[in-house]
């Protein structure tokens, strides 16, 4: 048995598509739809004339299925290629699953930590640092610095995944992602600092003598430990700011 | 009015279409939708202050797994808007700006309700795809799937549409009720929301190389300010 080769056409629609991963997110299979939909234009190149494989091929890809959508770029790819040799008759079926399902996990946790724990952070605090400068670069800011990341690596996972899951794992290694997320996390850390540091002197009274500032500053920064402990106990920013707005209601009719 | 609407509801639905469904190109952050939405209804520059207090806030909760971050897209829309109108007609003040700050929480907690409904009617798509593919039709799943990017679609233009709307009444109608005084005894708040901000990101960055770096930045910059306030 010899599966069709994927077209350059399918390529680009399985890489244009993977940008809709999450467009039918819902509870029961997550971003399953937009998984198959992303790998379909493949499977209707592999499964060319075989309907009823095609279909098993769908089905296989409508189970459930959730991960950091910038690294599901990663599983698609390998998914590709996978589904190739299965549809050459060089691979099982079942084993696409177990791929799936093993770095999903695994890569959805690398993922959030990289992306939603460091890079957005840092990405958002810098944008606002400059947006105090003008609006328009500090938009800039953000938006580059976070896309030329998160695009670099879809399109480098996508490519690594194409190779093969050896590819996708030899990739992983090489990427170093752990590595770059502290070094992206401590970079945050610094400019957040800068942020709380900007705006704790900017709400000085004028006039204020050293000491009267440096007890503002102390007040700053145990405010800024005090919601961190709140963070940690699960406290919500939502909560903190319902809180506020009592207090301020409560202020305004004091 | 109209067109400012109109505007706001079109670029409201592409920020929310970025927010879940496509691309999370970072479009949907509060930084970009406040500064949009204050230059939609007049005052860019207000908007963007909106931004700069938003942009942080809600960095703690993370999109992981079935988790919902609150609305924070939506709390933008409805600051950006109501901080661009305010200064076109009461004045922007600090009282004002906190105020409408605090409320978009409101905003933020409506607008993730309203996400969690559409990912339901999303598994009622997913279940009538998963049942067309089961007879055999395989395009189902791209039918399936533009329904699902259709309802984030409209989903997020129709909150654009009430939040800048509820955003241009609280101004309107709200604020004004309030007299400077009055608006001012929220204005004791302001200095706590960006701190609040830092804390967000300090949580999300925290690790044992991170407490130091944190807090020593903050006092060089915030020692390097004073200083700079003191000779200008």
């Amino acid at each position: 048995m010899t599966a069709q080769a994927l077209s350059t056409r399918s390529r680009s629609a399985v890489w244009l598509r993977q940008f809709l991963l999450q467009g039918c997110w819902n509870y029961e299979g997550m971003q399953n739809m937009g998984f198959a939909y992303a790998i379909l234009p493949a499977l209707r190149d592999f499964y060319a004339n075989r309907p009823e494989e095609a279909l098993k091929a769908v089905k296989r890809h409508l189970e459930f299925f959730n991960t950091q959508p910038a690294m599901g770029a990663l599983i698609l790819g390998a998914s590709v290629r996978l589904e190739e040799r299965v549809a050459a008759g060089e691979a099982d079926p079942r084993a696409i699953g177990t791929f799936k399902v093993g770095l999903m996990g695994s890569l959805g946790a690398i993922g959030d930590s990289f992306f939603w724990g460091a890079l957005r952070p840092m990405a958002s605090v810098a944008g606002t640092l400059l947006a105090l400068l003008h609006p328009l670069l500090g938009i800039g800011a953000l938006l580059f610095i976070y896309n030329g990341v998160h695009l670099t690596l879809r399109r480098r996972g996508f490519t690594a995944g194409m190779e093969g899951p050896e590819g996708a794992v030899g990739w992983l290694k090489q990427a170093a992602l752990n590595v770059r997320t502290d070094d992206r996390k401590l970079l945050a850390a610094i400019l957040a600092g800068a942020y709380a540091g900007v705006f704790a002197a900017r709400f000085i009274p004028q006039g204020g003598s050293a000491p009267y500032a440096l007890g503002w500053f102390l007040l700053a920064a145990a405010t800024v430990h005090l919601f961190t402990v709140l963070f940690r106990k699960a406290v919500s920013p939502s909560e903190i700011l319902s809180f506020l707005l009592v207090v301020g209601v409560l202020n305004l009719w004091r | 009015m109209t067109w400012r609407f109109l505007l706001a509801i079109l670029l409201g639905g592409l920020c929310y279409l970025d927010r879940t469904a496509a691309c999370q190109m970072m479009l949907h952050r509060p930084l970009v939708v406040a500064t949009l939405m204050g230059a939609v209804f007049g005052n860019m520059a207000a908007g963007a202050q909106v931004g700069i207090m938003l942009e942080l806030i809600y960095l703690a909760r993370l999109p992981v797994g079935a988790s919902i971050p609150p609305d924070d897209t939506g709390a933008a829309v409805f600051g950006g808007s109501a901080a661009a109108f305010a200064s076109s007609s009461i004045g922007l003040d600090a009282g004002s700006f906190t105020a409408l700050l605090l409320l978009s929480v409101i905003v933020a907690e409506v607008g993730k309700v309203a996400d969690r409904f559409v990912r339901k009617v999303n598994g009622r798509i997913a279940r009538l795809t998963m049942e067309s593919v089961d007879r055999g039709d395989v395009q189902a799943v791209e039918q399936g799937l533009l329904a699902g990017v259709t309802l984030f679609a409209v989903t997020g233009m129709v909150l654009a549409l009430v939040f800048s709307g509820a955003g241009v009444v609280v101004s309107k109608e709200l604020l004004p009720l309030f007299g400077p005084a009055s608006r001012g005894s929220f204005a004791i708040l302001l200095p706590v929301l960006p701190l609040l901000g830092a804390a967000s990101v300090y949580s999300c960055s925290r690790t044992e190389r991170t407490a130091a770096v944190f807090f020593l930045t903050m006092a060089a910059v915030f020692g390097g300010t004073v200083l700079f306030r003191l000779t200008a």
